[in-house]
């Protein structure tokens, strides 16, 4: 199976996780030739899920289609990248019915635009008007401190990153004082052990 | 000298029958009708929600002080925000909120409408329930337990029986303010639309 | 001294029927193992409707749905006389029979329908199509018994039929009287057949459009149709009362059976509880009627 995958579709990408659990990286243009390849020859005919990964390092999203046998044993993952900028794949909701929600999920929350789904509109959210907010150049923190309120007394809306790291600090800073204070406290002892043994 | 349920239940009314500051007598008596017979709408916002059956059914039997659910909003007096309130909900609850006949009473719980509580960096999620809708008594906790919320519900019946729970008063006078501030987060469309999207396309409905 | 007699017979409704109805929240209460709210609960919640603002308007026809209701219900009191005895509480029983009075229990709901059909509230319209739906299987054993009843007494006048019974209807009759029974379970409104005002599914049901006055308008008019329907079964099967003691006690032990009865049961869809009403009921009650004119 996987020779077969690798020859024709020019792939060398080919991971075996588990025994029922497989994952090949293949270019955008043989996607859609692999999934009809493995529901047709192997019967992977399932779409279970349509998931994405921004990349923002390197400029892409992982999408990952992910296939299952019809007894439910053995689980495929195509995975493919593409651009972060005006994303369009092909839509797959004309093979696979259950891809419209999928696809309408990801439109929302990364800005990618299914070429072919009709009823592409927002899922979960209602009239957003910026950044697609799973992308990661979506900074949460600043969008809740420009758009909203807090109430006074709250001073907690700071970023917890740098907030674990100060506290950590100074964690760290009574933990040495408690060891030197220990150190201290026995070097005392041993050098009254050794006046009262002289 | 009684005990256990039934002292419980003089405590919780005793509270209740405290002394009250009125104009007049029929001022009082409405107050007082007002106070004891509370119709909740049946309607949860958030996770909140899953502490409300238990206060409104055997165990806590929220019945017993004249608190009573209702299905619709147009016979219900009290409406519960029962946690986080994402703006999908927000638009929802200020509909029904808009639905209810004066006098009406909200109930806040959960420390995610007092200050946004553990959703406080989400984008999605208001921070100040009281920037949106007039707000007569918050119940604090995550989330707070049938206990605290029949407490609440106390707090609230006094405040009904004592004249000063007017929410609905200060709503209609700061309308502009109130729809301001539900503007500036969910758009110039406030209400939400009446179609869900699987009348429209084939295999829905 | 008839209005005198009506506006007493008003009050003695009104009084008694939330009295009734703040038993059976206070009963149901503790067939569920809790405290209950008090007596004067239903009450309570009435007045306090009452002092509410109506915020809803939909026409003319939208309000005249509780009134033709409340309009039905104090009618139908009205024709049915309070004690078999006396002059007293007679109402107006001597200028209608058996017949006008089967013909009031229905015009409530029908009116109510006209109302709730203007108001366009999908949830409402649902409530009054299985109120209707099952209003037609309620009829059935109860008609049967009411004109077997009527026919084996010779006489259409409820005071006539409940001063002849020298013993109880119900216990020369059982089987009429039980299947009566069954229907009077399902205009009381209590499960099994309680589907109208289903707050799970219909959202209460016809009543959900309703706000303020009106809905307090709806719950004294269901109060005092509760009396109404409560005194016609005594009068009918449990042979009328002499005195005001013996009929609140008639009635009150009607009403806890059928109170204990609808606790004890879960609720029949619409389509079920036609299909059992037209069954079982119905069948019991033309028994019933073949073995009466058999026997006398």
């Amino acid at each position: 199976m996987f020779n077969e995958i690798k020859n024709q579709f020019a792939t060398n990408d080919v991971i075996i996780k588990r025994d029922d659990l497989y994952k090949v990286s293949v270019n955008y243009e043989r996607v859609f030739s692999l999934i009809d390849f493995v529901g047709d020859s192997y019967n992977y005919k399932t779409l279970n899920a349509i998931t994405c990964t921004d990349w923002i390092e390197d400029n892409h999203f992982a999408i990952t289609y992910m296939l299952t046998t019809i007894d439910r044993r053995s689980t495929f993952m195509i995975q493919t990248m593409v651009s972060r900028e005006n994303t369009k794949i092909k839509s797959l909701s004309q093979k696979f019915k259950q891809a419209e929600i999928m696809e309408r999920d990801l439109a929302e929350m990364y800005g990618i635009d299914f070429v072919g789904n009709k009823n592409l509109k927002e899922l979960s959210l209602e009239n957003w008007v910026h950044t697609p907010p799973l992308r990661r150049e979506f900074d949460t923190l600043e969008f809740v401190n420009n758009h909203l309120t807090f109430r006074e007394g709250r001073d907690d809306n700071v970023d917890t990153k740098v907030e674990a790291k100060r506290l950590r600090a100074i964690k760290k800073a009574e933990k040495e004082a408690l060891k030197k204070a220990k150190e201290e406290a026995e070097a005392k002892k041993i050098q009254e052990e050794n006046q009262d043994g002289k | 000298m009684e005990t256990g349920f039934l002292q419980e239940q003089r405590t919780l009314e005793g509270d209740l029958n405290s002394k009250t500051s009125h104009k007049n007598s029929v001022d009082y008596l409405m107050n007082w009708f007002r106070s004891r017979s509370i119709f909740v709408l049946a309607y949860g916002t958030g996770c909140g929600a899953i502490e409300m059956p238990p206060t409104f059914t055997s165990r806590y039997d929220a019945e017993r002080l004249g608190i009573r659910g209702a299905a619709t909003p147009r016979q219900a007096d009290v409406i519960i925000v029962s946690g986080y309130c994402s703006y999908k909900t927000l638009r929802r609850i200020i509909r029904t909120y808009e639905q209810m006949s004066n006098p009406k009473y909200l109930l806040a719980l959960g420390s995610c409408t007092i200050n946004g509580g553990m959703y406080w960096d989400s984008y999605n999620t208001i921070k100040k329930l009281e920037d949106y809708l007039p707000v007569d008594m918050y119940v604090s906790g995550c989330m707070p337990r049938p206990e605290s919320i029949l407490e609440g519900f106390i707090a609230l019946q006094k405040d009904i029986s004592n004249g000063k729970a007017s929410s609905w008063q200060k709503y209609e006078d700061n309308y502009e303010f109130y729809r301001k501030n539900q503007e500036a987060v969910l758009g110039k469309t406030v209400e939400p639309s009446y179609e869900a999207d699987w009348y429209l396309y084939d295999g829905g409905l | 001294m008839i209005l005198l007699d009506l506006v007493l017979m008003f009050i003695i409704a009104y009084t008694f029927g939330f009295l009734y109805y703040g038993l059976y929240r206070n009963i149901t209460a503790r067939f569920q193992r809790r405290f209950g709210p008090p007596v004067y609960q239903s009450f309570v919640d009435s007045i306090k409707f009452f002092l509410k603002e109506d915020s809803t308007s939909h026409g003319w026809m939208f309000y005249l749905g509780p009134i033709i209701m409340m309009s039905g219900a104090v009618m139908t009191l009205f024709f049915i006389p309070l004690f078999n005895t006396g002059e007293s509480f007679k109402g107006l029983s001597e200028y209608g029979n058996l017949f006008l009075v089967l013909y009031l229990l229905v015009l409530g709901p029908l009116g109510n329908a006209l109302g709730v059909g203007v108001g366009g509230n999908p949830f409402g319209v649902m409530g009054v199509t299985r109120g209707l739906t099952r209003l037609f299987a309620l009829e059935m054993p109860f008609y049967i018994a009411v004109i077997a009843i009527m026919s084996l007494s010779g006489s259409a006048d409820i005071t006539t039929i409940a001063t002849e019974q020298t013993t109880m209807n119900a216990i020369i009759y059982p089987l009429l009287f039980i299947g009566a029974l069954f229907s009077f379970i399902g205009m009381m409104g209590q499960s099994p057949f309680d589907v109208v005002g289903a707050p799970v599914e219909v959202y209460s049901g016809p009543a959900s459009e309703f706000s303020g006055k009106f809905l307090a308008l709806l719950m004294s008019q269901s109060a005092i149709f509760t009396f109404a329907k409560l005194v016609l079964m005594v009068d009918l099967f449990l042979g009328g009362a002499s005195g005001f003691i013996e009929l609140i006690t008639k009635t009150f032990i009607l009403f806890l059976f059928v109170i204990a009865f609808g606790s004890l049961y879960g609720r029949f869809k619409t389509p079920q509880s036609v299909d059992f009403l037209l069954k079982v009921p119905t069948i019991i009650s033309i028994v019933g009627l073949i073995l009466a004119t058999w026997s006398s």
